[in-house]
């Protein structure tokens, strides 16, 4: 066994199984950071009983949902009902092989070679990303109306409709991006934003609001959320899930927050760059390694996720479809051509 | 889907009638409301209650007058000292009893405590039912304090039994009114926080603003009373109108809203929280002294005769209709309950929205069930 | 709409002015008790659990007729008892069941009790008094009123048979502190 079988099957098999295993694991921990967030803005300690100050929770949770009964309703199409969670959660985890979560590492010394800590970079990293996570409308749809349930269905039907809306304004405002960099990989943004000195959010600080208004929208969270809120009537297209399959549906829309979060930080905030790349006197700031950066950037917009949970109240359907059509969607357009003009401007992409 | 032909009130309507509750974290109680949409626009709407009915009335013709204010609590749970304020005035009126000044004075700090208390718990549940979770926690922080105060005074944090017929059983206690006041100073401050997020919200104007409108013409007509009265523009609150327990010795005002939309009533119910905090402090510096029980018999036997004597509550206007027969118990205490006259207004109120606004406006109307169904 | 309206809704004050306060509440002092490790203290004319004392009751039945829900049920009967060389008839208690089930905690027998201090009272400061069965475990008898058999007193409370006196929880001759511990 020589080394390009090392090269070609282990170091991937290893990274896939890293990938899955941190983001599965920080998924479930993100709902532990959520409820600990949310609480401490309540004024209230959120869970602490369980382990050292709470932090065993999540797996005392996915052990009890392990443990629950597997209820499909009597009159539902049963092969679509079981595999519609599988339809959500698999293409939020298939887009993680793209994303670039550092600079070529040797993870402090610990490898001879350096190597990339992302599994691929595909030329076409960022419409492979938009168009993967488009197949997750698949899931909710088929969810909704496998149940056999009419509130689920028209929750359903809500949420397609409401992720459908807003991917438009969101592949617009990543069209602007794409315009300043000049590509489509996401190595090569991230890479675009180290030549340009600045990270892409100061130009197209615009489409950064659009992208990160129609993130949220997106993952069906606070003040987007109608289709999956406790106190309307419409009770939401995962009403009839229990146990695993629910708790897919939750991770799934856990995953998806990590998935926006990463993508604008790649897109905007210079992925695993530190703030001024090329400014000399910013140097000392090289001791923290890339992927710490990034880190610390994804945890950022996920704060920002849970912030805007704890504060906002909701938008109705009618508003929330009226805020996609009418006003996200033109002002990405007009955003859209500025950048346009901008970059022809000063002479093409760099 | 072969249950939904079974909801069409007509074959070839597209209405659909949909029941939405008893049980359901929006309906702030056990309440049934019967929908019918036409996709998504309501057509009607009818409230169903009885579901929390304990048969408060008949309970009271068996008991002594004293013996009532413990059940009173029971009915609009979220606001008890103002139930007791409503019968114990019925009472009195009847008997022809003054309470002394201390007695007048203590029963106005007392209940606007509990118009406070009942404020925040509207807003807290309205705000959740729209989709804010975090003013529940703020507002029912502030709540704790309110029924620490309570509970200092007569011993219980909701179901109060604050008041006799003729006085107050206690006098207040050791360093009660200044905690009281150290209270109400620093209430404005947060008052002011929960607007902050929740006033000028863009999100919160759009789910308010124009849902749930009604004229003041027709809100008379429905027998509002209250804060959604006063949302539509009508100046009338019985401590103006009817002064009852030296209300007509303390200064303040009624803030009355221009549109008669659900932001308005909101509006009208956070400058309510501000006027109770001024009215409160001026009970807490005029305090005389003096009993606080008037002289009445240990046995409370009114003449015969009926009368009905009425507070303006927190809801609205809380009233008794106390009929006797001059002996110990009464003879029929009917409740004049301000929710349920209220509730009514509810198929006027929604006609024309969306479901989403139904649940803004039960919020609005700020029911609570215990008052409804007795 | 004027030009500072336009601004701040393209800027979004109002809701930068929202994140500003749940923001400045994540670094507030919170506001949970881990109870039971930590108890509140209830304040001193809480009204709890009941406590009882057979010396001082005179057995007039005012606490039973002022009982709104009629849950106190007393029985009693005549001895014969020599004072002073005179026969005199005594009021003797046989029975004073409290149904604790059915009990809403009013004050009102606390309150018509006449004797000095009074022999049934409720400012006992202990609340902890659930019982797996309803029917056996919280209907009380006098006996059971004095010892607090099932009872969890307030930490530092001593049942009525050991020196409990109303407004004196802890037996003790200093009463118990009236603010709330937190």
């Amino acid at each position: 066994m020589g080394s390009p079988w090392i090269a070609f099957l282990v170091v991937p098999l290893v990274k896939i199984v890293v990938i899955l295993l941190v983001v599965i694991l920080m998924a479930a921990y993100l709902s532990y950071f959520e409820r600990k967030i949310l609480a401490y803005m309540q004024i209230r300690i959120g869970p602490n009983r369980v382990g050292p100050r709470g932090w065993l929770q999540p797996i005392a949770d996915a052990l009890k949902l392990f443990v629950k009964e597997d209820i499909i309703p009597s009159r539902a199409e049963k092969f679509v009902y079981i595999v519609a969670p599988a339809l959500i959660t698999a293409p939020a985890l298939v887009v993680f092989s793209v994303i670039p979560f550092g600079a070529d590492t040797t993870f402090f010394g610990l490898l001879k070679q350096p190597i990339p800590p992302y599994l691929t970079d595909i030329n076409i990293g960022i419409l492979f990303i938009l168009g993967v996570s488009s197949v997750g409308v698949y899931g909710v749809i088929l969810g909704g109306w496998a149940s056999n349930n009419k509130f689920s269905l028209m929750g359903g039907l809500r949420s397609a409709a409401q992720l459908v809306s807003y991917e438009v304004p969101m592949g617009f405002s990543v069209i602007a991006v794409l315009l300043m960099a000049g590509s489509l990989s996401m190595v090569k943004i991230v890479e675009a934003q180290k030549q340009a000195g600045v990270w892409f959010i100061f130009p197209g600080i615009v489409a950064f609001f659009i992208y990160f208004v129609c993130g949220i929208a997106e993952t069906n969270r606070n003040p987007f959320d109608l289709p999956e809120a406790e106190s309307e009537l419409v009770a939401g297209f995962h009403t009839e899930y229990s146990g695993m399959k629910w708790a897919f549906y939750f991770l799934a829309e856990y995953a998806n927050m990590v998935v926006i979060s990463s993508v604008a930080t790649v897109l905007f905030l210079g992925g695993w760059l530190r703030p001024f790349p090329n400014v000399a006197a910013l140097a000392f700031l090289d001791v923290i390694p890339p992927f710490i950066w990034f880190a610390a950037k994804v945890g950022f917009f996920l704060f920002c996720y849970i912030w805007f949970r704890g504060t906002f109240p909701r938008y109705r359907f009618d508003q929330l479809m009226a805020l996609g059509w009418k006003v996200l969607l033109p002002v990405s357009l007009a955003n859209l051509l500025v950048v346009a003009l901008g970059v022809l401007l000063m002479g093409g992409a760099r | 889907m072969g249950n939904l032909e079974a909801t069409r009130p007509f074959p070839d309507s597209e209405e659909m009638e949909i029941s939405f509750g008893p049980q359901h974290p929006a309906t702030h109680g056990v309440l049934r409301v019967m929908v019918r949409v036409d996709g998504e626009k309501i057509v009607d709407a009818k409230p169903i209650i009885g579901y929390l009915h304990r048969g408060t009335e008949k309970i009271f013709e068996r008991e002594t007058y004293n013996g009532t204010i413990p059940h009173t609590d029971r009915m609009d749970y979220t606001a008890a000292a103002t139930n007791n304020q409503a019968l114990v005035g019925a009472v009195e009126r009847m008997m022809g009893v003054t309470v002394p000044p201390r007695a007048a004075y203590i029963r106005m700090i007392l209940a606007e405590l509990q118009r406070i208390a009942s404020h925040t718990i509207w807003l807290g549940t309205h705000a959740l039912d729209i989709g804010a979770q975090t003013p529940f926690f703020y507002t029912f922080q502030e709540r704790e304090t309110i029924l620490d105060l309570y509970e200092e005074y007569c011993g219980a944090r909701l179901t109060l039994n604050c008041m006799r017929v003729g006085g107050q059983p206690f006098d207040l206690p050791e360093g009660w009114t200044g905690r009281c006041g150290a209270f109400v100073d620093q209430l404005p401050a947060r008052i002011a926080e929960w607007e902050r997020l929740l006033t000028n919200n863009r999100i919160w104007k759009l789910r308010t603003i124009g849902v749930g409108v009604i004229s003041a013409a027709n809100a008379i007509e429905w027998g509002l009373t209250g804060p959604p009265l006063r949302g539509s523009g009508v100046k009338w609150d019985i401590r103006k109108v009817f002064p009852y327990d030296r209300y007509d010795e303390v200064d303040f005002e009624i803030p009355i809203g221009a549109n008669g939309d659900t932001y308005d009533r909101y509006l009208v119910r956070m400058e309510e929280m501000r006027q109770s905090v001024r009215i409160i402090k001026q009970c807490l510096a005029k305090l005389p002294d003096g009993p606080v029980m008037a002289k009445v018999p240990k046995v409370i036997k009114p003449p015969k005769g009926e009368f009905y004597f009425s507070v303006e509550g927190p809801k609205g206007e809380l009233g008794f209709y106390a009929v006797s027969d001059g002996s110990t118990n009464p003879y029929r205490l009917h409740v004049r309950p301000a929710c349920f006259i209220n509730l009514q207004a509810l198929p006027e109120l929604v006609r024309g929205h969306l479901i989403a606004d139904m649940i803004a406006v039960i919020g609005t109307l700020d029911i609570v069930l215990g008052e409804i169904d007795r | 709409m004027s030009l500072w309206g336009f601004l701040t809704s393209v800027l979004q004050i109002d809701l930068a002015q929202g994140l500003s306060v749940t923001g400045k509440f994540f670094f507030h002092r919170k506001a949970t008790i881990q109870y039971p490790e930590v108890r509140p203290e209830p304040a001193g004319r809480f009204r709890g659990m009941f406590g009882f004392s057979e010396e001082r009751c005179i057995v007039c039945h005012i606490c039973a007729k002022a009982c709104p829900i009629d849950i106190i049920h007393i029985a009693d009967h005549f001895e014969e008892v020599e004072v002073d060389g005179k026969k005199k008839k005594k009021k003797v208690l046989d029975r004073y069941d409290i149904d604790v089930k059915r009990c809403m905690f009013c004050g009102l027998c606390e309150e018509a009790c006449p004797t000095e201090p009074v022999a049934i009272w409720l400012t006992t400061k202990s609340y902890e008094t659930a019982a797996y069965e309803r029917n056996e475990q919280l209907y009380f008898d006098k006996e059971r009123l004095q010892n607090w058999e099932g009872v969890k007193p307030y930490p530092g409370v001593v049942p009525p048979n050991m020196g409990q006196m109303p407004n004196d929880p802890t037996g003790a001759s200093s009463a118990g502190p009236e603010e709330q511990k937190r």
